[in-house]
């Protein structure tokens, strides 16, 4: 039998769970709409009214992409348990990695769907506002570094709904996901700390925490048509990816020790 | 009917509550040998530990003591659930899916081809006389419905050992009377069979076999020709499981095996 099949078939029916879900479409059209509202925003500014269409536009398209992310990854192993069907697939030659790697993969490529939809439409407003204007290559490149960081917050997301509940793992995720974000302020408060425990305290929190604070700094960067370093990019997308791999392989651990009772 | 195909040695399960870490015996000390092409019924009241037996034999429980194998593999070997269909009890299903996108992804997963998937998808919608509803999405189905796309999902890999976890229940007459001409078919095909039940009428008409499990413990296990074929203790198999659980309640532990 061959090893992809069922990684397959669970990917492929993750992905059509996903857009069967009209949540989906609502959360895209409230990105549409925010983007659209770029357009207003950017006429109160002076001169700058593509450059701030093209910030909200890529915040919206980071914030949306991450919040279906959450919304849907929470669930994603723990809908499974609680409708039972996962007594269906896991009493078919599936193996526990298989179905965490299949329903991370369907998620993760429904976004990418979602993430170059936004991005189209980003790009189709900003044709609409200034046709004369020619999209920076660099958009593309932003878009990338968004979906790679969607991709990380899902695999965070995964990793929680194999033990905790929806709730629970959607508090937890937000958690991360921000953390991740202030991470430089954990180092920050480690070097201002004058007591040596708290500093420690600080300093061992950086050093496990996700660091996604240069993702966004490389993002605003690439907008300003700053080109950053092909080292730093690479060393960000080894970074994220060796996360999610590590977050992926504790997910199918968790699966592994699991029962269905 | 000489090889065994589904073997447990002193299996038992214990659960432990999560509240007050209480730990109590679910199945306790079971011995049972299923053969290759037998039909065998495991009966015994609501809470008697049959789903408990049937998900260790799976692999989704695992043992606290003992061991139990299928197809000569340890439970929930891939390469055993690769020749095995399980038919959960009321089973649920993406409710986004069409009865026919469900069976092909089943077929999928046991890596079945196009051409080969499409066939066997069709000829199992047939048999279980969904081909109608082939196209209407599971969340609009009838438990009846539900239950037959269940069936026909164990069935799609062609199995050699069905594990059916009480496919009669929630059925109406007609129903009953489909499962249990289908699992006479599968007999007839020389499936080994391994199903719950607390359906006698159901039960009597179908297996080689019965096992009777009280409380965790096999209190009785009996040919069914030795229970219904004349000149036996017993005037039908109700008969012959009151029996089982009274003298089990009365002694307080198992009645020894026979047959």
């Amino acid at each position: 039998m061959k090893l992809t099949a069922p990684l397959a078939a669970i990917a492929i029916n993750t992905f059509r769970e996903t857009v069967r879900d009209r949540v989906l479409y609502a959360f895209v059209f409230f990105a549409f709409l925010v983007t659209l509202a770029g357009i207003l925003l950017g006429s109160l500014s002076v001169g700058q009214d593509l450059r701030v269409l093209e910030d909200l536009g890529l915040t919206t398209i980071a914030f949306i992409g991450g919040i279906i992310g959450i919304f849907v990854g929470t669930s994603l192993v723990y809908k499974e348990i609680d409708r039972r069907t996962i007594y269906l697939i896991l009493t078919k030659p599936v193996a526990r990695w298989q179905f965490v790697a299949g329903k991370y993969l369907g998620l993760a490529f429904c976004l990418l769907v979602v993430t170059a939809a936004m991005g189209l439409f980003l790009c189709g407003t900003i044709y609409l506002c200034s046709p004369e204007h020619v999209v920076s290559p660099l958009l593309g490149e932003s878009l990338l570094l968004i979906y790679l960081e969607i991709l990380f917050v899902v695999a965070i997301a995964t990793f929680f709904s194999t033990f905790a509940t929806p709730l629970m793992s959607v508090v937890f995720t937000i958690g991360l996901w921000v953390i991740g974000h202030m991470v430089q302020s954990l180092r920050e408060l480690a070097h201002l700390s004058r007591s040596a425990g708290v500093a420690r305290l600080f300093d061992t929190l950086y050093w496990f925490m996700p660091d996604l604070s240069r993702l966004t700094q490389i993002r605003f960067d690439l907008v300003y048509a700053r080109q950053p370093e092909p080292e730093l990019i690479f060393y960000l997308l080894s970074y994220v990816v060796a996360y999610i791999l590590l977050l992926l392989t504790l997910s199918t651990l968790v699966t592994e020790r699991r029962e269905f009772p | 009917m000489t090889t065994p195909v589904i073997e447990a040695e002193e299996l038992g399960k214990d659960h432990i509550s999560h509240f007050l870490r209480k730990r109590f015996t679910a199945v306790d000390r079971l011995n049972l040998q299923v053969m290759r092409s037998e039909t065998y019924g495991l009966l015994g009241l609501n809470g008697a530990g049959k789903t408990t037996t049937l998900k260790l034999m799976l692999g989704l429980l695992r043992p606290t003591r003992g061991r139990v194998s299928v197809l000569g593999y340890p439970a929930g070997h891939r390469r055993a659930l690769g020749r095995i269909g399980f038919l959960p009890e009321n089973p649920y299903f993406y409710s986004y899916l069409t009865g026919r996108e469900f069976l092909d992804f089943a077929g999928q997963i046991f890596g079945l081809p196009g051409a080969e998937r499409r066939k066997r998808v069709q000829a199992l919608l047939k048999m279980v006389s969904l081909t109608e509803a082939a196209g209407t999405a599971i969340r609009k189905y009838s438990k009846g419905m539900m239950q037959r796309l269940g069936i026909a999902q164990s069935l799609i890999n062609d199995p050699e050992i069905i594990f059916w976890d009480e496919p009669t229940s929630g059925l109406d007459p007609i129903g009953r009377r489909d499962v249990r001409l289908i699992l006479l078919s599968l007999k007839e095909q020389g499936k080994t069979i391994f199903f719950n039940s607390h359906l006698l009428p159901d039960v009597s008409e179908v297996c080689d076999r019965v096992g009777v499990l009280h409380r965790g413990v096999l209190v009785g296990e009996e040919r069914m020709a030795n229970i219904t074929g004349g000149g036996g203790h017993y005037r039908n198999l109700e008969d012959y499981f009151l029996d089982c659980i009274n003298r089990a309640e009365e002694d307080g532990k198992a009645v020894p095996k026979a047959g």
